[in-house]
């Protein structure tokens, strides 16, 4: 049963930190990525590992007019498994390698200062 | 409809290889084709076909077993060269000296249009592989490149893009196969050298998946979508499980290579072939149906006797066990589609 829950007031939760709320079966972190505030399942679509346990870093982009013919992008936003490395973006869910494979993204909203999450 | 997509015709004697180089090169030192390690016991090719000259020599003895005996309405001729010899100037000529014999002694007397050729070039001579491309890509039976397995860097390097830019924009495939002859090779396994003939045969193509893993990694493929491969020494059967694990890295890393935009499993219909080989496919021929399903692999599988080696295979042999549309990608609809060769299309 979803239901909406307080996580936190939303100044201990500043831009690049990230929040595992008990929710769900394997818990929901819950990010705020420069100020907007997303949230997906603590489960990797892989193999079940507590991807919001991995890095939240950039990933890299084929720029070939670069002298590594790499461009970093979208700095914060991917959260890396730490089992395996796939990559997520944390604002879609979705995997940077093959979109099919995705994670569960939850609706989290900021109201008077307090983060809730519906999960 | 059969096409051979492997075959591999052969000068009558090792020196008539001279009559087709220039003076500046014609008392050089030049390696005969047999290998000097590794031969088959008996020799490498079938022993019913020496006599007058070496098997695979005579163009109407080949043809008449190719063609009336065997079925095939066309044969894809790959001749070996020399080896990668250490003076590369001297191996482009090579090359052009076995590309003119191929044009001078087969292609060009056949009327019939059966036979069709490979443009052999140097892969360690860039330029001179290029201009050999050049120079003959015109020729309505040249109908592919061909370089050897055998290399000291795997071919997705850059140093070759060149090669494979050329041959693409001539809609050429590239054929990869072991060569003859004797060069400054690597040992023929990555671990090193083979004890004997059977463990250097059965495991040479693991070579072919070097090249192919880095012609999808460094982006090779990425970069010109015309460009296709063929590796002629079979080795399909082993495709499955190796680009399996290609995939699952490409999951983990792929930000390391973004240009890799899809699956690596996912270049092989656009950009890969094999060619058949007798030493191929599982031993009980009722699992031959369900394997070659995996990685779709009927699309990339072609029929290749490689005539007049001791393991020519046969039709029926290499097609045993697969169902009936298999057997006709496989026997001659690749190919065809490939080669854009029809019945009676070159005639």
């Amino acid at each position: 049963m979803m239901q909406r829950r307080p996580v936190c007031a939303i100044e201990d939760l500043p831009p690049g930190s990230m929040k595992l709320v008990q929710a769900g079966k394997f818990g929901v972190g819950v990010y705020n990525i420069e100020g907007a505030v997303y949230a997906i399942a603590n489960y990797c679509s892989h193999e079940g590992a507590p991807l919001c346990a991995g890095y939240v870093v950039g990933t890299n982009e084929y720029a070939p007019e670069m002298p590594d013919q790499l461009r970093r992008v979208r700095e914060g936003r991917i959260a890396r498994c730490p089992w395996h490395n796939w990559e997520f973006d944390i604002t879609t869910g979705v995997n940077l390698a093959d979109p099919q494979k995705r994670v569960r993204t939850y609706e989290v909203d900021v109201s008077d200062g307090q983060v809730y999450l519906t999960a | 409809m059969i096409i051979d997509a492997n075959v591999q015709p052969h000068f009558r004697y090792n020196a008539e290889i001279r009559k087709f180089l220039g003076p500046a090169h014609k008392l050089r030192s030049i390696p005969d084709v047999e290998q000097q390690w590794y031969q088959a016991p008996g020799g490498d090719y079938r022993q019913d076909l020496y006599g007058n000259g070496y098997p695979g020599s005579d163009p109407d003895t080949v043809a008449s077993h190719l063609f009336t005996d065997g079925g095939a309405s066309h044969a894809i001729l790959n001749p070996l060269t020399r080896g990668n010899i250490a003076d590369y100037l001297l191996n482009s000529r090579i090359c052009a000296a076995v590309n003119d014999w191929l044009l001078t002694r087969w292609l060009e007397p056949d009327d019939s249009g059966r036979f069709l050729g490979t443009i052999r070039v140097n892969p360690e001579d860039v330029k001179g592989a290029v201009a050999e491309i050049e120079r003959l890509a015109g020729h309505p039976k040249m109908v592919q490149v061909g370089v050897p397995l055998q290399s000291r860097e795997p071919y997705g390097k850059p140093m070759f893009e060149p090669i494979w830019e050329t041959a693409a924009a001539h809609n050429l495939p590239v054929a990869v196969h072991i060569n003859g002859g004797n060069g400054v090779d690597h040992a023929p396994t990555f671990a090193g050298h083979a004890y004997t003939y059977p463990g250097y045969a059965a495991f040479m193509p693991l070579n072919s998946f070097v090249h192919l893993a880095t012609l999808i990694i460094e982006g090779t493929f990425g970069r010109i979508p015309g460009l296709r491969f063929v590796f002629a020494d079979g080795g399909y059967d082993i495709l499955t499980p190796l680009i399996w694990r290609l995939d699952t890295f490409w999951m983990s890393m792929r930000d390391q290579t973004p240009w890799v935009d899809r699956y690596p499993s996912e270049y092989l219909r656009d950009h890969v072939r094999f060619c058949s080989s007798a030493f191929d496919g599982p031993t009980d021929a009722a699992l031959a149906e369900r394997w070659l399903d995996f990685s779709d692999k009927a699309d990339l599988l072609m029929y290749g006797s490689g005539y007049p080696h001791w393991s020519t295979s046969a039709p029926d042999d290499v097609t045993a066990g697969l169902n009936a549309e298999q057997r006709e990608k496989v026997l001659w609809r690749n190919a065809s589609d490939l080669y854009s060769v029809t019945e009676g299309s070159l005639t």
